[in-house]
């Protein structure tokens, strides 16, 4: 029964790109309780694999995995079959400057936003949570930092706009890249070769969010410095 | 014969209505108060005959309303009992002369007939008149006349018309000038008792540190500006630049994308361009194009454009429009409407304007067909139009400043009631090495409005030469650029009088009254912008602030170089107003957004609440009671809150005004 469970989770997942490691696969199956049907254990294991860090779970095997000299930014453009799975570790927008993301930031804090010239006043009601339309909508283009399984990082930009892609996603969703191109190390995402599979890694995605206004604080003062 | 008692809001009103109805109306002296006269003539009422007419005026508000004597002194009650103190309402000793003028002239008229302007306010003071009028002789019948200029067929028409005073207004006010009384003193005394010690006094006088319900939210927007301003941090962008020659013109295309703030980016989708060599139009437009003319002026525009344009500041254009409208050449100047009534004769308005060496050629060829009804805007007080010219006044007439206001109301008037600007735009766009970059092309077609109004620009730029979709073209040039962000600019009057608009603080008729509050109260200083250096009004120098600047004419920077042409008197009084805190105005704001920002006092929220319940008295949704009630309130948590707390505005203080003192 188990080997049988294990193969049918094996396949799922596996039919999403997912190659978790045979440990990964075997600790899942033995945390389940005996009689959960089995349509409930594939979309568990599912959320399990998507909500852990890929550079233990899934088994890097060299197709799926970014190549050994990604940073080689000597070369300008090349393709990458893949598919590839990896997570997101970092996000920025950089069509805003870093200073008008920190005092977007500092207004949703005051519970403020603005329409045109107005300043209105936020009020959390309970049940909807936050109904807030931050004053700066974030539009990109944004700069990603992307990590495959074997913990290989590079940056990405995503140009034309992608559904899902935001400063509000969660750090350590998980990313499935097909016939992408990568210039000068970066990796160009597009609608047609991305597709994102969700997930979060929750230590990662609060410190992230914690300390964005500080990070965003810091790089605008960096970035002034040589030339101020 | 009936007799009849007319009272206008101030002097020289009742001197030019009562001239206008009576001829050369006889002037008598009132016993007590010299520049108050009681003008009589007789006159043919349509509704009520011949009469003899006393047509006097009072001077503003004759009541006051004060706490009863006990809670008067500073030291006989403490300040959070002002909330529910008692008060009375009482004739100031310095209006005592005018309250008794209109009681004997009352006493034994048969009709009172109040002529105070047409807003909220004259509609209270026209109450205080009523009560007066009323004690001396409980049969008078009262009635109020509908004017919004003084210009003698408009009287005519409002002596004839007579109407009701409204009581839903002067509830209104009633509510407004007792929570002004009861905020304003509270509020004031707490924070002076327990703030004053701190501050550096200078001469021998102790600084009372006042609180007013809109000027603290008219502060803080002051106060929020140059604090972005002081932590604002510059950044690098890039951008890309493309330039392609046709026809031997050389079209510059700019980047859809603006600039990003990545040079990693930039460079990479940079030599995407160049790697691609060439690129293929995408779109090309040619259509017709407007520059609409402006709307119908309302307070607030006239305002913002007057220190925008006429280098005055909102305070001197209010009070020199005032006494354009006085003397019977623009219509009442405080008004939020932007629609001309259908029914309005605006050609007969347009027809005095054609003796002008300046615009009289524009007018006239107004007269000759060129007019076009003014554009509607989304307001109408439902009192009075916009503000328009009344009649013709030679600029000999007129002193500096009322020459550069009539010019500007006269020239706002003639463009509405032109044609809109015409013109040819044309669009290209291309997509170079997946990037979008476009062109734009002007050309102005017909003038029309803009040839009298030349506070608006809009020129033709250089011709486009002809592309065609599908296009293959090869860039001459493309660069990529670096650019740097700067910091916004600290608060000018403009934009201060758009955020108090917006955000609901005053209405347009004190606006300029609160600013002129904050200088006074040396919350903030005004200076001339582009005019002192960059780094006045910097921490130290306790309230009295550095850097005043005016006078100095400082054109040039970026208000001045909008300054309009075509005036040709150029005796300016100032160029564009900007206002810096003073390190007490600091303090005072960020001590209150410490103690909360929910209803911090220095946030337009509570402010903006009350002004809408005034609206609401008014139109009769609520009462007078229900408004003070609830205000108070919300007001009283923020007071108990911030007794609670006052640790919290006193560290503010020490931070900004004892510290810096020190040191």
């Amino acid at each position: 029964m188990a080997t049988n469970l294990v193969a049918e989770l094996t396949q799922h997942l596996n039919g999403r790109h997912l190659y978790p490691t045979p440990a990964w696969i075997q600790s899942f199956v033995s945390s389940t309780r005996p009689n959960t049907p089995l349509p409930a254990l594939k979309q568990t294991a599912l959320f399990r694999l998507l909500a852990a860090d890929i550079t233990t779970t899934l088994k890097p095997s060299p197709s799926s995995l970014f190549p050994q000299d990604i940073f080689n930014s000597e070369i300008k453009v090349r393709q990458l079959t893949g598919p590839i799975i990896c997570q997101v570790l970092d996000i920025e927008d950089i069509g805003l400057s870093r200073w008008a993301q920190v005092e977007a930031i500092e207004a949703q804090e005051r519970g403020e936003t603005t329409k045109g010239r107005e300043i209105i006043r936020v009020v959390e009601t309970e049940t909807e949570g936050p109904a807030i339309t931050p004053a700066l909508q974030s539009r990109g283009p944004f700069k990603l930092l992307l990590q495959d399984a074997k913990g290989a990082q590079a940056y990405a930009l995503d140009l034309s706009g992608i559904d899902g892609i935001s400063t509000n996603m969660s750090m350590g969703s998980k990313l499935l890249l097909r016939t992408i191109q990568v210039r000068r190390a970066v990796v160009m995402l597009e609608p047609s070769n991305v597709q994102l599979l969700g997930g979060k890694l929750d230590a990662l995605d609060s410190a992230w969010k914690r300390a964005r206004k500080d990070r965003l604080m810091g790089a605008a003062k960096t970035s002034a410095g040589p030339n101020s | 014969m009936t007799r009849i008692l007319c009272v206008a809001e101030k002097p020289s009103i009742a001197k030019a209505v009562a001239n206008h109805l009576g001829g050369q109306a006889r002037a008598e002296n009132v016993r007590g108060i010299q520049w108050v006269k009681n003008y009589k003539f007789d006159y043919e009422f349509q509704r009520w005959g011949r009469s003899t007419v006393t047509f006097t005026s009072v001077a503003g508000h004759i009541q006051n309303m004060d706490f009863q004597s006990r809670y008067r002194k500073w030291n006989e009650c403490q300040p959070g009992e002002l909330f529910e103190a008692p008060t009375q309402v009482f004739v100031a000793d310095d209006k005592k002369p005018i309250s008794d003028n209109i009681a004997s002239q009352a006493a034994y008229a048969n009709i009172l007939f109040i002529w105070t302007d047409c807003d909220r306010e004259g509609e209270h003071i026209g109450s205080e008149i009523r009560e007066i009028a009323r004690k001396a002789n409980p049969n008078i019948q009262v009635w109020r006349a509908r004017f919004s200029n003084i210009e003698r067929a408009h009287i005519i028409q409002a002596a004839a018309n007579p109407i009701q005073l409204d009581d839903a207004q002067v509830n209104a006010v009633a509510a407004r000038i007792e929570l002004d009384l009861r905020l304003g003193a509270a509020f004031t005394r707490m924070q002076t008792l327990a703030l004053q010690n701190m501050i550096p006094q200078r001469d021998e006088v102790r600084k009372v540190i006042s609180y007013g319900s809109c000027q603290f939210p008219t502060l803080g927007f002051v106060v929020d500006r140059y604090l972005r301003v002081r932590s604002f941090v510059p950044e690098p962008f890039w951008y890309i630049k493309v330039v392609h020659e046709k026809d031997g013109i050389s079209v510059k295309f700019t980047w859809r994308r603006g600039h990003l703030f990545d040079r990693m980016a930039v460079i990479i989708m940079f030599e995407r361009c160049l790697l691609s060599k060439t690129a293929k139009v995408t779109k090309t437009s040619k259509k017709p194009t407007k520059k609409w003319k402006p709307l119908p002026l309302t307070t607030v525009e006239l305002q913002k454009m007057g220190s925008r344009f006429l280098r005055m500041t909102s305070q001197d254009v209010m009070t020199t429009a005032e006494a354009l409208y006085t003397k019977g050449w623009i219509s009442y100047p405080r008004t939020e409407t932007d629609q001309f009534d259908k029914g309005m004769d605006l050609r007969r308005l347009i027809e005095r304007q054609q003796q002008d060496n300046r615009w009289g050629g524009f007018a006239q060829n107004l007269m000759n067909g060129g007019f076009s009804q003014p554009r509607n805007g989304r307001n109408n007080d439902k009192a009075h139009p916009p503000i328009h010219p009344v009649n013709y006044v030679a600029p000999t007439q007129l002193n500096d400043n009322e020459k550069r206001v009539y010019e500007f109301v006269v020239r706002r008037f003639l463009a509405c009631c032109s044609e809109d600007a015409l013109g040819e735009a044309t669009d290209v766009e291309i997509e170079y090495g997946g990037e979008n970059f476009h062109a734009h092309g002007l050309t102005v077609i017909a003038r029309n409005y803009l040839d009298v109004y030349p506070y608006d620009k809009w020129e033709s730029s250089q011709n486009l030469p002809a592309y065609a979709v599908g296009e293959i073209v090869e860039p001459k040039e493309a660069t990529m650029e670096e650019g740097k962000t700067t910091p916004p600019s600290y608060l000018t009057e403009p934009e201060l009088i758009a955020l108090m608009d917006a955000n609901g603080i005053g209405t347009d008729a004190t606006m300029a009254e609160h600013i002129q509050k904050i200088k006074d109260r040396e919350y903030v200083i005004a200076r001339t912008k582009g005019g002192a250096s960059g780094n006045g009004g910097e921490g130290s120098g306790g309230a009295r602030g550095r850097g005043r600047g005016r006078g100095r004419a400082g054109r040039g920077g970026r208000g001045g170089a909008a300054a309009a042409q075509g005036h040709g008197a150029g005796a300016a009084t100032g160029g564009i107003q900007e206002f810096i805190p003073t390190t007490l105005g600091i303090a005072l704001i960020e001590g209150y957004d410490n103690v909360g920002f929910e209803t911090s006092l220095s946030k337009p929220f509570l402010r903006k609440e009350m002004e809408v319940q005034m609206k609401a008295i008014c139109e009769g949704r609520s009462s007078r009671n229900d408004v003070v009630q609830q205000n108070l309130d919300q007001y009283r948590a923020v007071f108990i809150r911030t007794t609670q707390q006052i640790n919290v505005l006193k560290a503010a203080i020490t931070k900004y005004v004892v510290q810096p003192n020190q040191s």
